[in-house]
């Protein structure tokens, strides 16, 4: 089946299965592999990406689902050279060690930015409550997405 | 100073394994594994699977052209089972299809007749059976039988330790492409290239030269992928060779929980005696080691349990026996401390249980246990630039622990429900790997006439920072701005021989040998300076921020008027340098030796509260003076400790491996394996940097980071027991990690 869809900001069409996953279609057909599998089953977030201003797991989507929708991979966050404030800001605060979560902690930190541009501490950490980081330890996560809140 | 690596990870752009453009026709594999965790297989039957649309081939044991033994210390390890299994999770045949979804699709319809035989899961049945994977060690220290008149109180107990799942965040993985001549090249997410390369040679009957490694990065290694990430890469080539076409094999997150080996699980019998003073006499332990179905890395993981298992205290009389023990499980491995945490965990226990004898405090036994300058580890090393108590003061005094305390007890006694505990957890690690001969690393700088700079190491980055902190190095010898360097792939055809980036030592090791190889330009490049300045000699050349200095003064020359003349002078821009840190070495059969190049030590303060009827808990702050040498990266250092005890206070609470009796894991997914997520996060988290005067066997003085710190979650798992007695005063609580609120009730309330 043919699916159309906006990414990044361009209109898309594509060809697929009727059982494809969004992960699989950005991953494998449109060789967007910022989006990361990281348990297949909606449990760790590293698939996250935003469809029509919502946070979803793309591992939890099937492809035609997108038909019609706006959909914003990390690809898509910086404005060509120019980082978006929640990437300079994990970059300042230490949010990253091996990166693997970053693009699906990034996509639910500015899918919180779209509904609430001003959140508190407590919606940030609702926002990235189903994103796990093996490896920092979270705080500097959190800094970095507050400091994004108050610039 | 942007870090380019980091640049990459927010744009989406960085790759790994799994991320990397196929060539057209690549074939994927996948893995089938026993469903059965002991017992002889009859037969595998691959026809059916074999006919399917898509599928290209079907690989088992008899398949395998080399070598099917992927055992490192010990050779105990099939690549893929040929006539027995014993875990559930051990491959049986590899299935290559044009698809993942294909070649999973066939692997269902192979069948493997298997006789099934009784699995053993408990380390200590392990045991009874004399099934062990080598003789125990022991480690002794003056004498503990002459001893125990001497002490005043004698405290005995048993102490339990669970497993726990590395979760990397990138699965096991690897990707591999024939090249001409017979050979391979293998993309893989491996903490040790070397280890890949030699295990792919092995199996596929090919020379190590045939095998080229290289590692971009890792999502995350922890340990898991020292060991273990080599097997995935040999399936991978072995299946590229046979079908001469590229071949990727990316583990899904369940297969990689099942199959994947894990921190190992301890149960220990404890025997602490103490004078009146309340000083250690005595400490008698034997640990028994949950090593799973083959040895893997267990006799390294063992020792380093008997290195820690006085942590950072001084006993003059320790007697410690460690038995490794072979049960049906996935065998387990390397992961963040080592053993380590394992041991310090018996005597953290073991102080506990003699301070609730005495009814007082246990930071009262630690604090006055503390190691001093000289003390005497039970392996014979002795304590330099100790640390221990000048780390404990400065946290006791930073952080003013006695009105801590007072808050602490104050609010218990108006809380009647929810209490709240705090606990001092002080650390020492040795740093080295202790099996000596590790302890090497080489390093290969190019400068291009250009100007920039290429600098390949065996170090690997997942995540840790160590290329940040490799750069930082050649910056900082050359004295040129760091965008002028780039990190190369990690390559078994630059560096050769490569120990695992591991035992913490990435950075001191490869750091190092990255120094050597820049100077070893560097002073070619005064050389060539001097000719240029028609100056004598080189002595007082200097670079400084780029600018060529003599006699302490600018001169005209530039860095990249330097290159480019050094070139035409035919001066070799390249260094090829190997470091091998000196002075250390242990002699395994007397169990006595120098093994460290030093120590780390460091004190935190972890204070909970937890909630008596709902068995849940909370880490209210986390408070540390931990000494990082002279750290090169300040930033870098902070979130690894921050990340590291993280780790630590999850593997001491939360996290929790339940295996069913057929030796089955029942937490196979990310929905019933939790790790700590955003809410279970400290919610204040203070880390100070211990001023140290001294200089280190490392890189510019800079200490080791990557383990020292996870052991710091200890003090969660005594702060949880301290609230806990608060609300029950009168109950003894059995020291059984990890405390589930589950666990936690039931100990409450049984
Ligand atoms: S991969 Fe989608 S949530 Fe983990
Ligand atoms: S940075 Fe590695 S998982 Fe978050």
């Amino acid at each position: 089946m043919t699916i159309n869809f906006r990414l990044n900001g361009n209109d898309t069409s594509v060809e697929l299965a009727v059982n494809k996953r969004v992960v699989d279609l950005l991953r494998e057909d449109l060789q967007l592999t910022g989006t990361k599998e990281g348990c297949s089953i909606g449990e760790c977030g590293a698939c996250t990406i935003i469809v029509n201003s919502k946070a979803v797991n793309s591992c939890m989507l099937l492809a035609q689902q997108l038909e019609g929708c706006d959909v914003i991979t990390v690809e898509g966050l910086s404005d060509g050279e120019k980082l978006h404030k929640l990437q300079e800001n994990f970059l300042k605060y230490g949010g990253i060690q091996c990166g693997f979560c970053t693009p699906g902690m990034l996509m639910s930190a500015y899918a919180l930015f779209l509904e609430n541009p001003k959140p508190t501490v407590d919606d940030i950490k609702t926002a990235i409550e189903g994103n796990l980081c093996r490896c920092t330890g979270y705080k500097p996560i959190i800094e970095a997405i507050s400091a994004s809140a108050n610039s | 100073m942007k870090n380019y690596d980091l640049v990459r990870h927010v744009k989406g752009e960085s790759k790994f394994v799994d991320d990397i453009l196929t060539p057209e026709g690549c074939l994927h594999a996948y893995v089938l594994y026993s469903q059965i965790a002991h017992g002889n297989i009859k037969s595998v039957n691959i026809n059916t699977a074999l006919q399917m649309e898509g599928v290209e081939g079907i690989f088992i044991a008899k398949d395998i052209p080399g070598e099917n033994q992927i055992g490192g210390i010990i050779q105990d390890e099939e690549l893929l089972a040929s006539c027995k299994v014993d875990f559930i999770g051990q491959p049986i045949a590899i299935v290559v299809a044009k698809t993942v979804a294909l070649a999973k699709e066939a692997s269902k319809k192979i069948i493997v007749d298997i006789e099934e035989l009784t699995p053993v899961i408990d380390p200590r049945v392990a045991f009874e059976k004399g099934e062990l994977i080598m003789p125990p060690r022991v480690f002794s220290l003056g004498d503990v039988e002459a001893n125990w008149d001497k002490c005043a109180l004698i405290v005995e107990g048993t102490v339990e330790s669970g497993g726990q799942e590395h979760l990397y965040l990138e699965t096991q993985g690897a990707f591999a492409c024939p090249v001409e001549g017979g050979g391979v090249k293998i993309v893989s997410s491996t903490q040790s290239p070397t280890t890949v390369q030699k295990t792919a040679a092995k199996v596929l009957g090919l020379k190590m030269h045939l095998i080229e490694v290289d590692v971009l990065r890792l999502g995350g290694g922890f340990g898991g992928k020292e060991d273990q990430a080599s097997q995935w890469a040999a399936m991978a080539a072995m299946a590229a060779l046979k079908l001469n076409k590229p071949v990727k094999l990316i583990l899904p997150r369940q297969d990689d929980l099942r199959m994947t080996g894990k921190r190992h699980p301890y149960s220990s019998d404890y025997k602490i005696g103490l004078n009146k003073e309340g000083k250690i006499i005595n400490y008698e332990v034997t640990f028994y080691q949950n090593a799973g179905a083959s040895a893997d890395l267990s006799p390294a993981i063992l020792d380093r349990t008997l290195f820690h298992c006085t942590n950072s205290y001084f006993v003059p009389n320790v007697k410690a026996t460690a038995c490794s023990c072979k049960t049906n499980l996935p065998p387990n491995t390397a992961f963040r401390g080592f053993g380590g945490p394992q041991g310090m965990f018996v005597i953290e226990a073991a102080i506990y249980k003699a301070a609730e004898k005495l009814g007082i405090d246990p930071c009262l036994i630690q604090e006055k246990n503390l190691l001093a300058e000289g003390d005497e580890f039970s392996y014979g090393q002795k304590a330099e630039q100790c640390m221990a108590k000048a780390s404990w003061e400065s946290a006791i005094s930073k952080f003013n622990f006695p009105h801590l305390k007072k808050e602490i007890d104050e609010f218990n006694v108006a809380s009647k429900i929810v209490k709240k505990g705090i606990a001092l957890m002080p650390i020492c690690f040795g740093i080295s790997f202790t099996t000596t001969f590790l302890n090497q690393a080489s390093a290969l700088v190019h400068v291009y006439s250009d100007g920039s700079v290429g600098v390949s190491t065996g170090a690997i980055e997942m995540g840790q920072g160590v290329n940040m902190k490799i750069r930082q190095v050649v910056a900082s010898v050359f004295s040129i701005k760091i965008d002028r360097i780039k990190n190369e792939t990690t390559n078994t055809t630059r560096n050769a021989n490569t120990s695992a980036t591991a035992a913490s030592s990435g950075a001191d090791l490869n750091g190092k040998a990255a120094q050597l190889a820049c100077n070893n330009i560097l002073n070619r490049l005064k050389d060539a300076a001097a000719k240029y300045l028609s100056l004598a000699n080189s002595d007082q050349i200097e670079i400084k921020d780029e600018v060529i200095y003599y006699e302490n003064k600018p001169t005209r020359l530039l860095w990249n008027e330097l290159i480019s003349s050094a070139y035409m002078q035919r001066v070799s821009l390249s260094s090829h340098a190997y470091y091998a840190p000196p002075g250390i070495y242990f002699d395994k059969d007397k169990a006595k030796g120098k093994p460290f190049a030093y120590h780390v030590y460091g004190t935190a303060i972890i204070q909970v509260a937890v909630d008596c009827l709902k068995g849940v808990y909370e880490i209210e702050s986390v408070k540390i003076v931990h000494d990082f040498g002279k750290s090169i990266n300040k930033a870098i250092d902070r979130s690894q400790t921050e990340g590291a005890v993280m780790q630590g206070i999850g593997w001491m609470t939360m996290e929790e491996l339940k295996y069913n009796e057929n030796g089955r894991l029942l937490t196979d997914a990310l929905s019933t394996y939790k790790v700590p997520d955003i809410y279970f996060a400290p919610k204040e988290f203070e880390v100070e940097f211990l001023d140290n005067p001294n200089d280190s066997l490392a890189v510019f003085n800079s200490k080791a980071i990557g383990e020292p710190p996870f052991m710091y979650g200890i003090g969660a798992y005594f702060a949880i027991m301290n609230a806990m007695k608060s609300y029950k005063p009168e109950k003894h609580f059995e020291i059984i990690s990890p405390m589930t609120p589950e666990r936690l009730l039931l100990s409450l309330y049984n």
